[in-house]
């Protein structure tokens, strides 16, 4: 992704005002921030924000996208420059891939492999040695991406048992739910990977790719970022499992950084502040990357991603979504 | 690069080299300014300044750090919070 600029993250109410052909920050409750906005790479913004037509006309002058959350955390939406890398090539290059039933099956199989790669990788090893094996074997046999979805969905509803024996109490999932998000630990994970699918779609939105042409998501829905989607199952386990893990070992998260109702659970104020700084230094973490020979963030991982997928889609080079290799 | 930026200039002007700055870095002092920049908006930076300035009277000093580097500072007395990319 290109350098100097930075992700910047919103974690309370705040207007964005456009002043000297800059960007400015207000806040009710502290003072006003300028941003330079050559600095902005892109905005997520986690709380309320208000903007208006001429930091719209001023964000895609300079080509920023800002992704929006919702009060619950879940993705809600994005405000979208228009396209600056249009390849009719790529994009007709990528339909055919995703209309040949074979060469997308292909892709939706190695995929859920790696998703389910990493979640064993990130959770346990051995504990999930048994379901992965199962997992493989179903995904050989599928012929199609529901029976692929449906061979993932076994396969993780056995990890996040496993992770359920790694967390606090009052932190364990009892299954995944969703919309709302049922207890703390599906709260965090619905955040988490909210903001992973933003990262991602900016990632994609570097490429050619069309965000709405999918290889294991239905392509057909519409106002969805399939792709996208399809792109942040390997990033997830990377940023979620492996966080939620990590925070409550460490026992970084407390109780009162959730707001808990009877049936339904959300980050509180203080909570969505400090995940969202952990975030973002995670995604500044670099390791050595074997074939760049050089050292990679992982944010940048999520743009090598997409450009690996364009590069299958044009040349035919094989796609090997990414798997956590150190 | 790591960009520390101080300038110079007529009262009068002030204002016009304070909003060309805020357009690239942050502003941490009264007329000191930090913050990433590449070698291409550094170049960018450098033309918008010059238009702004008269350069028989004005001065402005830029400390460039080398990439990856990023100098450590010590703070006294009130000193505006360090530039965040969390708000």
């Amino acid at each position: 992704m290109p350098a100097a600029a930075r992700t910047y993250w919103l974690t309370s109410p705040c207007r964005i005002r456009r002043k000297d052909e800059s960007l400015i920050i207000e806040r009710d409750n502290a003072a006003n921030v300028h941003i330079p906005v050559t600095d902005v790479r892109d905005i997520v913004a986690c709380a309320e924000t208000d903007l208006n037509t001429a930091v719209i006309s001023l964000l895609n002058r300079h080509r920023v996208n800002v992704h929006f959350l919702s009060y619950y955390g879940d993705y809600a939406g994005s405000l979208l420059t228009s396209d600056t890398s249009t390849s009719g090539e790529t994009v007709a290059a990528q339909a055919r891939t995703a209309g040949d039933p074979h060469a997308s099956v292909a892709i939706a199989r190695s995929i859920v492999d790696a998703c389910a790669f990493n979640v064993r990788r990130v959770v346990d090893r051995k504990l999930l040695a048994r379901p992965y094996t199962v997992l493989r074997e179903s995904i050989e046999d599928s012929t199609s991406q529901a029976q692929l979805m449906g061979a993932e969905g076994t396969f993780r509803r056995s990890a996040w048992e496993v992770i359920d024996t790694k967390l606090p109490d009052w932190l364990q999932l009892n299954g995944r739910s969703r919309r709302p998000p049922r207890n703390a630990g599906n709260a965090f994970i619905s955040y988490v990977n909210g903001i992973t699918y933003a990262r991602v779609l900016t990632a994609v939105r570097l490429t050619p790719l069309h965000s709405g042409i999918a290889f294991l998501h239905g392509t057909m829905e519409r106002q969805r970022h399939s792709l996208v989607l399809d792109l942040s199952e390997m990033f997830k386990p990377l940023m979620a499992e492996r966080l939620l893990l990590r925070m409550a070992s460490r026992n970084q998260l407390k109780e009162h950084h959730f707001d808990r109702d009877t049936n339904q659970a959300m980050l509180s104020d203080t909570g969505r502040k400090l995940v969202v700084q952990t975030i973002r230094d995670e995604f500044a973490v670099t390791v050595t990357h074997r074939t760049l020979a050089r050292n990679v963030a992982y944010d940048e991982l999520l743009y090598l991603d997409a450009l690996a997928l364009t590069r299958h889609c044009l040349e035919g080079t094989p796609y090997k979504p990414f798997r956590i290799w150190w | 690069m790591y960009v520390v930026v101080v300038y110079d200039t007529l009262a009068a002007r002030n204002p016009k080299i304070l909003r060309t700055c805020r357009k690239y870095l942050h502003h941490v002092q009264r007329s000191v300014f930090e913050g990433h920049l590449s070698d291409a908006q550094l170049r960018r930076f450098h033309n918008a300044v010059e238009t702004v300035l008269d350069l028989a009277y004005d001065s402005v000093l830029v400390y460039t750090f080398p990439p990856g580097a990023v100098p450590q500072r010590l703070e006294w007395g009130a000193v505006e919070p360090a530039p965040t990319d969390v708000l």
